[in-house]
């Protein structure tokens, strides 16, 4: 690690999509420390699914932690669709980019992994250590561990939302999808359709609250075993709830119609974030309706240029 | 990405019709040359066109090499066996390696069938994939309801993401990709190796090598006479000197000898993957092994393989601790009349040698798992009639196989 003593270098591969972004904001904003280098990479800057890119990608930038958000990601629907390729270009990212981090000989990477990755069948809620208690995920760092002593860890974040988010009705997740939705109907008078039946439960994590703890991790969390980062259960809200929020947020008039001959999805993923308050009893999460907020004001403010 | 091309199953079948192309990866292993030989002695089909591959042909960790084989070969049907694969101390130091290894073969093989149009591809998975924490008999459906054994994760998960990627291939553009599940499989051309093959070859080896080397007797026990490249000691078993401390055993099993598994013959294994290229059409994994009822102890497998290379005395177990001994002390009488052929000693005479002292089992090595007990109900569904060589046979064979071919085996 590099003069003075301590100093950093940290690379957030994924830097331009929502997690990224807004820990790109929250550093920008002050939580930076002297001596962390930040460095934020993209697909414009080396396609991950390459070996051989990453590789020079990681031997230019020389970092000493990683922060691994860069995935091939999608909403319900797509994943439906694809899932050969969701799982090949993953598996392939993946392994590109620990590797690279360990060949380069980075002390710490830290993973991002979702609580769509849990047990479909299991009891609620879900802890750090059910997650290979189903169907298995694509990642194995534990290896890196059990081999060579790295400390390459992931955190699950449940539902993510925020500014810089794909807000494709398609393709994106369910808030930032029901966002663009309620702006449609609004600007065209058109009427407000959410796909499924409004009842599957979510827990949602605004992107900026995330993006804290993210960095949290990385200077502070060692263990191997990957840590949930979310609201509690008791902040659990229903689709229906969730629309609801957006509706308020943007000042919608019409109504709301579900179209339940959609899929619903997982019903229920409820994750436990005991862990996360083991460590940090004190953590404030931003207020939901005050997150949606924050986020519809985004989207109108910036739709010529937001990913849809 | 490709989007909602069907590539699978456009391979050309030749002339005349419905003739195949198999290619089989890791066609050089344990598996591959059981294959190849029980095709040989005829279990072929005529329209078959059978070609076997090993690492000499192309490096499958490199997707490069895979592609450009696949586009060599064309084949219709893939067989896909080759691995990175160990014993169990093997495993538990490189796990990293194993799981990195054997997930780019796989990828790079099932891909590379994809894009050729293989009309189908059966994979080799293991018993040892499944969760370690489970109710027994463990059937297919069970593949991924909990981690599986700390020892060989690595192994264990690369061989799961096969059938998860054989679901992907099929949920996305509807090939028939599967996969088999043997338990312990054994035979002729295993690896031999003693540190990291798997269980019964390594006995094989170490039954040949106690044997051979006839030795085990420490210097300046009383009776001791010279031969053999050793110093052994003729007489009965009762007036056998005692051993002064510290270990006189020819041969020693790791563990206590207590873990249970199901061998597999691998030229039983070979004529089942055959049946399952040819018949076999569900994506969900099919166990092949022999039923529950024939489980066996590593102990019983030690007996079996002793027995087979001409101690008839088998392994007992001693209640008599003797001092200085590490682990269970078991002794070995060889009958009169027995070992013909062991250096150094006629036929007919009456002696102990190195394994005389007996076989003990180091309890400070590592078990393993302690059970895997797979259900083969669904093969039975199949198959009832499927007939199984008998496991001493099995064993008999093979160590006649590895000592005829024992310069040339991998050890």
């Amino acid at each position: 690690m590099g003069e003075p003593q301590g100093s950093k270098r940290i690379l957030v591969t994924g830097g331009s999509g929502l997690v990224g972004r807004a820990i790109q904001k929250v550093v920008a904003d002050g939580a930076g420390l002297p001596g962390e280098d930040w460095v934020f990479v993209s697909s414009k800057d080396a396609d991950l699914t390459d070996a051989a890119q990453t590789q020079a990608l990681f031997q230019k930038v020389r970092p000493t932690h990683v922060i691994h958000l860069a995935a091939m990601v999608g909403g319900l629907f797509r994943n439906i669709k694809y899932n050969l390729d969701f799982w090949r270009e993953n598996v392939h990212i993946n392994d590109n980019v620990l590797h690279a981090a360990f060949e380069v000989g980075a002390h710490k990477v830290v993973s991002c992994l979702s609580t769509c990755v849990f047990p479909d069948k299991t009891t609620y809620p879900i802890d750090e250590t059910m997650i290979h208690n189903g169907p298995p995920h694509s990642s194995n760092f534990g290896a890196y561990f059990q081999q060579h002593g790295c400390t390459f860890t992931a955190v699950i974040p449940t539902n993510v939302f925020g500014p810089h988010d794909n807000f494709n009705i398609e393709d994106g997740h369910v808030l930032p999808g029901l966002i663009h939705k309620v702006h449609l109907a609004k600007s065209s008078g058109s009427a407000l359709t959410v796909w499924g039946t409004g009842k599957p439960r979510r827990q949602f994590i605004y992107s900026l609250d995330l993006a804290q703890l993210f960095i949290w991790v990385l200077r502070e969390y060692n263990e191997v075993e990957p840590i949930i980062l979310s609201v509690g259960e008791e902040d659990e809200v229903s689709i229906k709830e969730a629309a609801e929020a957006v509706v308020e947020a943007m000042g919608f008039q019409g109504g709301i119609t579900f179209d339940t001959t959609k899929s619903d999805g997982q019903f229920k993923k409820t994750a436990s974030n005991s862990k996360l308050r083991a460590y940090l009893p004190d953590f404030r999460f931003t207020p939901f309706k005050q997150a949606v907020k924050e986020t519809c004001t985004w989207f109108a403010d910036n739709y010529e240029q937001a990913r849809k | 990405m490709k989007m909602g091309s069907t590539a699978c199953g456009t391979a050309k079948m030749g002339e005349p019709q419905g003739s195949k192309r198999i290619l089989v990866t890791g066609g050089s292993g344990l598996v591959g040359r059981a294959i190849q030989k029980v095709v040989a002695d005829g279990a072929g089909l005529p329209g078959e066109d059978w070609v076997f591959v090993s690492s000499k042909d192309a490096d499958l960790t490199d997707a490069a090499q895979t592609q450009a084989l696949f586009q060599k070969v064309r084949p219709t049907h893939v067989i896909h066996l080759a691995a990175m694969v160990g014993g169990l101390f093997r495993n538990i130091k490189y796990n990293l390696d194993f799981w990195r290894e054997n997930v780019h073969i796989n990828d790079n093989v099932l891909h590379a069938a994809f894009e050729v149009g293989a009309h189908k591809v059966v994979s080799c998975l293991s018993t040892c994939v499944f969760p370690d924490k489970t109710t027994y008999p463990i059937d297919e459906t069970m593949i991924h309801n909990g981690p599986p054994h700390s020892s060989n994760f690595g192994y264990a998960y690369a061989k799961r993401m096969i059938d998860v990627q054989n679901r992907a291939y099929f949920q996305q553009h509807g090939c028939t990709f599967t996969a088999v599940i043997p338990t312990n499989v054994f035979g002729p051309h295993d690896n031999f190796n003693i540190e990291d093959g798997h269980v019964l070859p390594g006995l094989i080896h170490k039954v040949h090598l106690a044997k051979s080397e006839c030795r085990g007797l420490p210097d300046g026990v009383p009776g001791a006479q010279r031969g053999g490249g050793g110093s052994c000691w003729h007489g009965t078993p009762d007036t056998r000197p005692a051993l002064p401390g510290g270990s006189g055993s020819a041969l020693t099993v790791w563990g206590t000898g207590k873990p249970r598994r199901q061998f597999i013959y691998s030229l039983d294994l070979a004529q089942l993957f055959i049946w399952v290229l040819r018949e076999y059409n569900e994506v969900e994994p099919i166990i092949l092994s022999v039923g529950e009822e024939d489980e066996v102890s590593i102990k019983e497998a030690a007996e079996a393989v002793v027995e087979a290379m001409g101690f008839q005395g088998g392994i007992t177990v001693s209640s008599v601790p003797v001092a200085g001994l590490v682990g269970t002390v078991a002794s070995l009488t060889v009958l009169p009349g027995a070992g013909g052929g062991l250096a150094g000693h006629g036929a007919g005479r009456s002696f102990s040698c190195g394994l005389d002292y007996g076989a003990q089992f180091d309890t400070t090595k590592s078990d393993g798992q302690f059970k895997k007990t797979a259900s083969n109900s669904k093969l039975r569904a199949y198959l009832p009639d499927f007939r199984f060589t008998p496991f001493k046979q099995a064993v008999k064979e093979t160590c006649t196989w590895f000592a005829d071919n024992y310069e040339q085996a991998r050890k």
